[in-house]
């Protein structure tokens, strides 16, 4: 694997199996995740932005391999190259007991700041429970840690004694932010970690990230389904709908000349504070997101698609290249100069 | 609680208003360094303590509970401590014979005599009697006039029962008896019920399906035939009575568990834990199981009215205690048997009603405790 790279997902794979009858047999399945391949470079923050419901979060869950914990029958396929303090390997193949000792060089960041904080812990448990998992510290070293990572985050060393129901959204998550940084992690995925906030607070959490990914030497896969806000951190942009990845390339040059029909309309849809702006064409899709146990043939974005051919419905488009590092799932699209 | 709150006056002085009030002075109050942050358990403790009845009933039963060990100092036949020519002896630790102390009666020293006799001697020597100087099981035939149940007097102030034995001692000692009983079995059973109960929800799965139909058999077996059974064979005891009565107590609390463990493991905190290395078994005890603890403290309180109520049913029906011990449910069926002697009917009844009253208004505080809302109908 290219050593440039924190992580390669080739292929990757998620189906969750859909029960039913009397003895709950495999009646149907959902393919979550479907086939998508790309990957994250070191240092880099890469965006993941689609519709709720598009597989964003699964893919979160499938790295860092804690999809089977929750539906023990889910079917992954692919492989997942990481570069660990350990050398390269493929996450995918190891079990839940090979996989703790790679679990300190990822890290999650989860979307409600409410329940990924177990309520019974005082601050000072959350954040160092990471350590006691991963390191040998003593007592006073983690005492020491969880101090200097609380006030990494912007709280005060005083505040560990305290309990998650006594601290705002913005705090919660700050404290999420600290508990992932504990392990010195190369890799932090961020599932939709501003989401739950309000605006205001999404700024301040977001440049807090941004800090300490420079600091730290981070790579973050951030999932969100805020564009604005993922233009903002991210250095490149991977757009996600119905399981597949549509649309991968440079930050600024997706938000500014998207390729994807998908992506076009995606972006048209981002509200714009200058009305000077607001004049310009809105594509609006027509019809749902179809359900993923009963998806399209060929291209799955064909019954929505404004330049929607015939010959969609026979093949399955890949990720080829545009321009300069842009790459797109659509065969018909040109460079798009005129958008935004 | 900050010093905010207490200085906090309210206007119309309602408790209500009172109490959630005081809850935002203590989120405002966050910035004050002096002030102590609160556990979910030490809030919760914190609004149990404003119910009221629940509160002042706990602390009673506390209190009576723990007084009730101490029970052989308090009301006794045997004396405190004997002085008889020089010596000092204990008799509620060890047995003395009666020529001992030179009283003239087969077996133990009678020290309520003893006393008597001292006292009219006019001698040096001299008895320290309990507070109330009967036994649970000391026949008082020869000391009253009259055939037994001897009715309610000054000496005994709930009367004697058919074997002229105090009827006030053995409710106190029954007491007890009746209230560790519950609390035995309502601990045993609700750790292994959550510990069941735990397991199936944690594993889910093929675990939860075959357990839960193991469980659903198991249940079907009669209880009250079990303890028949077992009873006919042996002479059933406080610890085999704890034991066949958790062969079926433990089932109730596991279908609570397993569901709060099935909502927990979903819960992100739980994938935060799996996702940071933990390993099952501080995910099942340090994660999962303190958030899923709502059901076995609230019910806590019932499951031991329950007991209760089954050890005097037991005792009732004759399936319970052997006969010395002193049993509400024995005193129960005396007086079902002695229905024209009021006294035996109404103290245990009276007894009776009054614990498992105030048990249920601590299980109705601390439900009310738990719940985030605030009733003014309980307070």
């Amino acid at each position: 694997m290219n050593p440039e790279n924190i992580l390669e997902i080739k292929n990757l794979s998620v189906k969750f199996p859909v029960t039913g009858g009397l003895f709950l047999r495999k009646v149907a399945e959902i393919e979550a995740v479907d086939d998508i391949s790309f990957d994250i470079r070191r240092g880099e923050t890469l965006g993941l932005v689609g519709e709720s419901g598009c597989g964003k979060s699964t893919v979160g869950k499938a790295i860092l391999n804690i999809l089977k914990f929750a539906s023990p029958d889910v079917a992954i396929g692919g492989s997942l190259f990481f570069n660990s303090d350990y050398g390269e390997i493929d996450l995918l193949k190891l079990n839940r007991n090979e996989m703790r000792k790679y679990r300190k060089n990822i890290q999650m960041i989860f979307q409600d700041p409410y329940s990924s904080l177990n309520a019974r812990l005082s601050v000072g448990q959350i954040i160092e429970e990471p350590l006691l998992y991963h390191t040998k510290m003593n007592k006073s070293e983690r005492r020491e840690k969880v101090a200097w990572l609380l006030d990494k985050v912007g709280l005060q060393a005083e505040q560990s004694k305290r309990y998650p129901h006594e601290f705002s959204g913005g705090q919660r998550q700050r404290i999420g932010i600290a508990r992932a940084l504990s392990t010195n992690p190369k890799l932090i995925i961020a599932d939709e970690p501003v989401s739950a906030l309000d605006v205001s607070i999404q700024a301040q959490v977001i440049n807090l990230l941004q800090d300490l990914q420079s600091e730290f030497d981070l790579s973050v896969l951030f999932i969100a389904h805020d564009l604005s806000v993922v233009e903002h951190i991210s250095s490149r942009i991977a757009v996600m709908y119905l399981g597949k990845i549509f649309e991968l390339g440079i930050g600024k040059e997706i938000y500014h000349h998207p390729n994807h029909p998908y992506s076009k309309a995606l972006l048209s849809a981002v509200p714009l504070p200058n009305p000077k702006y607001r004049d310009k064409e809105r594509i609006i899709l027509e019809g749902d997101v179809p359900t993923p146990l009963n998806k399209p043939s060929g291209c799955v974005f064909r019954n929505r698609c404004p330049i929607a051919k015939p010959e969609c419905a026979n093949f399955i488009p890949v990720l080829e290249k545009k321009t300069g590092e842009q790459y797109a799932a659509c065969p018909y699209t040109k460079y798009d100069k005129v958008s935004a | 609680m900050s010093e905010n709150s207490k200085n906090y006056k309210n206007p119309d002085g309602s408790n209500l208003t009172d109490s959630s009030s005081k809850i935002e002075t203590k989120i405002e109050g966050n910035d004050n360094k002096k002030d102590v942050s609160t556990s979910i358990f030490k809030k919760r403790w914190k609004k149990f303590k404003t119910l009221k009845r629940g509160y002042y009933s706990f602390i009673i039963i506390l209190i009576l509970y723990a007084l009730s060990f101490i029970l052989p100092l308090l009301v006794n036949k045997d004396a405190l401590i004997v002085q008889y020519e020089g010596d000092y002896y204990f008799p509620v630790f060890s047995y003395y014979a009666a020529e001992k102390f030179g009283q003239d009666i087969p077996g133990e020293a009678n020290y309520r005599l003893l006393n008597e006799k001292f006292k009219n001697d006019d001698s040096d020597n001299w008895v320290l009697m309990p507070l109330y100087p009967y036994g649970p099981n000391q026949n008082l035939l020869d000391e009253l006039e009259g055939s037994p149940p001897h009715p309610p007097s000054i000496g005994h102030i709930c009367g004697t029962d058919d074997r002229a034995r105090d009827v006030f001692a053995r409710l106190l000692y029954g007491f007890n008896i009746s209230l560790s009983f519950a609390i035995l079995v309502t601990i045993v059973s609700y750790t292994i019920g959550t510990m069941v109960g735990s397991a199936l929800g944690y594993y889910g799965g093929k675990v939860d399906i075959f357990g839960q139909r193991l469980i659903e058999i198991w249940a079907t077996l009669p209880f009250l035939y079990t303890i028949i059974i077992v009873s006919s064979i042996v002479q059933p005891n406080f610890i085999l009575l704890v034991f066949v009565l958790n062969l079926f107590w433990w089932i109730g609390i596991t279908y609570y568990i397993r569901g709060e463990f099935y909502r927990e493991k979903a819960r992100e905190y739980v994938s935060a834990a799996v996702s940071m290395g933990a390993k099952n078994r501080t995910i099942i005890l340090k994660h999962i199981l303190p958030n899923s603890l709502t059901p076995i403290i609230s019910f806590a309180p019932f499951a031991v009215v329950g007991g209760i109520a089954s050890l005097v049913a037991l005792d009732y029906l004759g399936f319970g205690l052997p006969p010395p011990t002193p049993s509400w449910g024995q005193l129960m069926n005396q007086g079902l048997s002695n229905i024209n002697y009021w006294w035996l009917v109404t103290f245990p009844l009276i007894a009776m009603f009054l614990s498992l009253l105030s048990i249920v208004f601590i299980g109705e505080a601390v439900r009310e405790a738990f719940d985030p809302k605030i009733y003014s109908r309980l307070r």
